[in-house]
């Protein structure tokens, strides 16, 4: 147990007025004995460098949508909020970039940058909901990755507050660079190992003059799976091309039918034209009701269930989603990136373990998404890795544990 | 002849790789002096290994006799990446050539870092896919110092550098283990020490396997080129085409100095009386190629192009491309030495850099050709100077300084491509501060390479390494027309 005056610390070095009451910071059902939403990055700092000597345990957290993607937390003291770090610091629409704090959700990003007709071309589980911040720690992605870049191949340059209270830049604000190692990487997906994101400068995209959305129903999944890389290679204007299983389909609010489900994006002449070729490969192929997208999203962002990602080649998306589906999950897969999402209301540790044996077995891996403690405590949530590095990493960048200690690995 | 490196270390180099693989002779080292720049320092010896375990085991030797050890492709390098400073054991992967796999299904590759850029794109191009990054270098540079340097190439615009189409790697750290970072899927999970490990310049370990991602064919691709009165009407234009919401795959400036050198040996067409001209490519499914197409006319028309030519043949495409091609080794014609530099700046800051850059250039009295990434404002001045004359070579370093200081004032960078290697350790610390240098050296240390690799490269300091970048080392030029 902490003792009372090593926790006193923390009060001094911030002022007073960002200290928050400590309940509804629960994670998996232990409440912080603190917790504080700093208004900066200096009082980030100021808040790390103190628990750091008194040696407490952190636990950075934006929109609290991922905190069940890790290993259950070996400590938790203090939640370190960062909603108070929303300042867009810079945008510039004509260089196409932007730097904003780390605490402001992706939505009010968007936002910004719609008016300008602009956007960060990312879409993660389970909604806009998410803070930059936690978006970069946990590198997640949805439908559009492998169309578009993942949130690490957008990102120029970060500022990250140590453990021990420094702020550290690395990159920068302009679109091509290659000054320096490029420590942006290293934080993004670290799950805030290593330091905590709070500023993050992004390269955007213009938005697609037109999107529209097309289902293609097939007989079999195997059948969805040969339209899906028809499709796929027919260099259509698309920025997602997923398969579902019929259930998945159903799930979303589309007939129970396997699926594949694309959102074109681009030029009207682009989209129209890629429009009819998807009709020529499967006449069948319409627009669909309601809003199938942001339902897939949310599904695999579910943090009550049990959500797991496969990454395998894309011939073998129809595979793992069969898998998937052998272990009770409702699945589906995104073709160009190879991800396969299986979601259930509960997994066990067994099922997980065969399931990813299945994706190592095709030279792909599988994470844990999402699941009860108990689950991310028997299984590891990320599978086998370079576990010497990591640690080694660790001691460097933050030697006394301070930061999510566990979320990793034990210690780290 | 008497060598400088210890007999049992050579020894224990021609166990680890077998004795006809080693050169330790003084006059076979001369070659793997220096790179593509003009800093130069002796090795003790240069392997050629053959596997990954022959490296690992050349690590393992240095570790016992306490030599640095620094990786090297083609030397194709331009910022002295490669140049052994503090002696020690070149690894030249130049054997490592075999593609090892491609899964055109899957868009994936397995390559070893050997193998040259331009042979790996032949081998492609008959499935219709491509490895993104197209350094002008590619005809000799190879995967690994792409990998190494996280090259770029005019092609970078649409896809990003080279970091993004890797997909994992397989390395020898400084311990002699052979690790897999990555895998053979996008976004594999845990800590991204892939991302990390790509653009460390040897630093950090010894790649001696890639899997990287394959990038198709688009089915229709248009190049153009705009013709310009000057280099500030180009450099509006390439911002115009930005904002009007088009990313072209590749938008590329080459200004009158060397339209003045490349037009006489290509007749590509390219108005001598022209103040720039801009080489633009748009691609994908042919109606919105038409479409965009026209928005990039438009815009050239509106910032003041006098004419904009079109091709959507392979070979007239090849025919404007070629200017860009031949225009580094049309420098390297005209002068007897050139220094290329390698800057960034926001898009939008184009105009009054270039101004600043001709200013700065006619200021120390000499002749700057620009050919580079306008898209992404990543800039290449080409200083031209004699050696020979006193001290001019100084000059142009020092001008070479001007200019990074300039585009680190308007919020640049001072590489976009080229890496920082030994050229430009003593900027580091325009950009960054103590704290940043710090976290990267723990980098360093967290991969116990701090000595071991490629030692007195990107990070300013370190044990016996020079401090300034004038002072380091003595300079000379390698032969005439190298560049600097």
């Amino acid at each position: 147990m902490t003792s009372p005056t090593r926790l006193e610390s923390l009060r001094h070095a911030v002022p007073s007025d960002v200290e928050r009451s400590p309940s509804g910071f629960g994670i998996d059902a232990v409440e912080p004995a603190l917790a504080f939403s700093p208004d900066d990055r200096n009082e980030v700092a100021a808040l790390l460098r103190a628990a750091d000597e008194a040696g407490v345990v952190v636990v950075p957290q934006g929109g609290r949508t991922a905190l069940s993607l890790g290993r259950p937390l070996q400590r938790y003291d203090v939640a370190l909020e960062t909603r108070g770090l929303q300042r867009i610091v810079e945008y510039v629409p004509d260089d196409l970039t932007l730097t904003v704090e780390a605490g402001i959700h992706l939505e009010a990003l968007q936002q910004t940058l719609r008016e300008h007709g602009q956007y960060l071309p990312i879409d993660p589980p389970p909604d806009d909901h998410v803070s930059i911040g936690g978006l970069l720690a946990t590198a997640r992605s949805g439908a559009w990755r492998g169309h578009l870049p993942a949130a690490r191949d957008l990102l120029l340059g970060a500022v990250v507050a140590s453990p021990t209270g420094q702020l550290e830049s690395s990159g920068g604000r302009v679109v091509k660079n290659v000054t320096g190692y490029d420590m942006h990487r290293m934080h993004t997906g670290a799950l805030g190992a290593f330091g905590v994101i709070v500023e993050a400068s992004f390269k955007v995209a213009p938005l697609p003059p037109v999107t529209r959305t097309l289902a293609a129903r097939a007989d079999t999944i195997a059948e969805a799976g040969a339209l899906a890389m028809r499709l796929w290679n027919a260099s259509l204007a698309a920025r997602a091309i997923s398969i579902l299983a019929p259930e998945t389909a159903e799930r979303i609010g589309l007939e129970a039918s396997p699926t594949v489900l694309i959102e074109l994006a681009g030029l009207e002449v682009s989209v129209d034209r890629s429009t009819q070729i998807i009709r020529e490969a499967n006449p069948r192929a319409d627009e669909p009701a309601g809003t199938p997208w942001e339902r897939l999203r949310r599904l695999h962002g579910d943090r009550v269930a049990a959500v797991v990602r496969f990454g395998v080649p894309s011939s073998d998306v129809i595979g793992a989603i069969e898998a998937a589906r052998g272990a009770g999950c409702i699945a589906w897969g995104h073709i160009a990136s190879g991800a396969v999402i299986g979601h259930a209301p509960s997994l066990d540790a067994a099922s997980v373990q065969r399931l990813r044996a299945h994706a190592t077995e095709r030279g792909g891996f599988l994470q844990l998404e999402s699941g009860s403690r108990g689950l991310r405590a028997a299984v590891d949530p990320f599978g086998p890795g370079e576990v010497d590095l990591v640690r080694s990493l660790k001691a460097r960048f933050d030697a006394r544990g301070t930061l999510n200690r566990g979320r990793w690995m034990e210690g780290v | 002849m008497p060598t400088t490196a210890s007999p049992a270390l050579i020894e224990a180099l021609q166990r680890a790789v077998g004795s006809q693989h080693v050169l330790h002779a003084p006059e076979d080292l001369i070659a793997y002096e220096y790179d593509a720049t003009i800093d130069r320092a002796r090795p003790d010896a240069v392997l050629f290994p053959a596997t990954a375990e022959q490296v690992a085991a050349v690590v393992r030797a240095a570790n016992q006799y306490d030599v640095p050890v620094i990786p090297r492709g083609s030397g194709t390098g331009l910022s002295g990446g490669t140049v052994p400073v503090k002696g020690g054991v070149v690894v030249a992967l130049t054997r490592m050539n075999r593609i090892v796999e491609v899964d055109a299904v899957n868009r994936v590759a397995v390559v070893e870092p050997g193998v040259v850029n331009l042979q790996l794109q032949e081998a492609l191009a008959p499935l219709r896919l491509a490895w993104a990054p197209d350094p002008s270098s590619q005809r000799i540079c190879t995967v690994g110092g792409n990998i190494a340097n996280n090259s770029g190439g005019p092609h970078t615009l649409a896809h990003g550098s080279t970091v993004n189409h890797v997909l994992g790697l397989e390395v020898v750290v400084s311990d002699g283990r052979v690790i897999n970072l990555g895998g053979r899927v996008l976004d594999a999970p845990g800590i991204d020490l892939r991302g990390l490990f790509v653009g460390s310049e040897g630093t950090l370990g010894i790649v001696t396997q890639a899997t990287i991602r394959l990038v198709p064919a688009a089915p229709d691709v248009r190049t153009m080129l705009a013709i310009f009165d000057s280099v500030d009407e180009a450099s509006a234009a390439v911002s115009a085409i930005i904002r009007n919401g088009v990313i072209p795959v590749a938008l590329e400036m080459l200004d009158q100095e060397i339209i003045k050198l490349v037009e006489p040996r290509i007749h590509a067409g390219y108005p001598l009386d022209a103040g720039a001209v801009l080489l633009i490519e748009v691609e994908g499914l042919s109606e919105g190629v038409a479409v965009e197409a026209d928005a990039v006319i438009e815009a050239c028309r509106a910032c003041g192009a006098r004419e904009v030519r079109s091709a959507d043949t392979q070979p007239a495409r090849d025919k404007l491309w070629e200017g860009r091609k031949v225009g580094i080794g049309a420098i390297g014609a005209a002068a007897p030495a050139f220094y290329l530099l390698d800057g960034v700046v926001p898009r939008t800051k184009l105009p009054q850099v270039m101004r600043r850059v001709l200013e700065l250039s006619a200021q120390y009295g000499f002749k700057c050709a620009n050919i580079f990434h306008a898209g992404d404002g990543n800039l290449h001045p080409n200083i031209m100077f004699d050696p020979q004359e006193e001290g001019a070579t100084q000059r142009v370093l020092d001008l070479g300084g001007e200019i990074m200081r300039l585009c680190v004032d308007v919020g640049g960078s001072i590489t976009g491509e080229h890496g920082i290697g030994l050229e430009k350790r003593s900027y580091m610390e325009w950009v960054f501060s103590p704290p940043d240098l710090a976290a990267m050296e723990r980098v360093r240390l967290a991969f116990g390479s701090a000595d071991r690799f490629n030692p007195c490269k990107i990070l300013p300091g370190g044990h016996g390494c020079a401090t300034g970048h004038a002072d380091e080392l003595a300079r000379h030029i390698a032969k005439p027309g190298v560049y600097i």
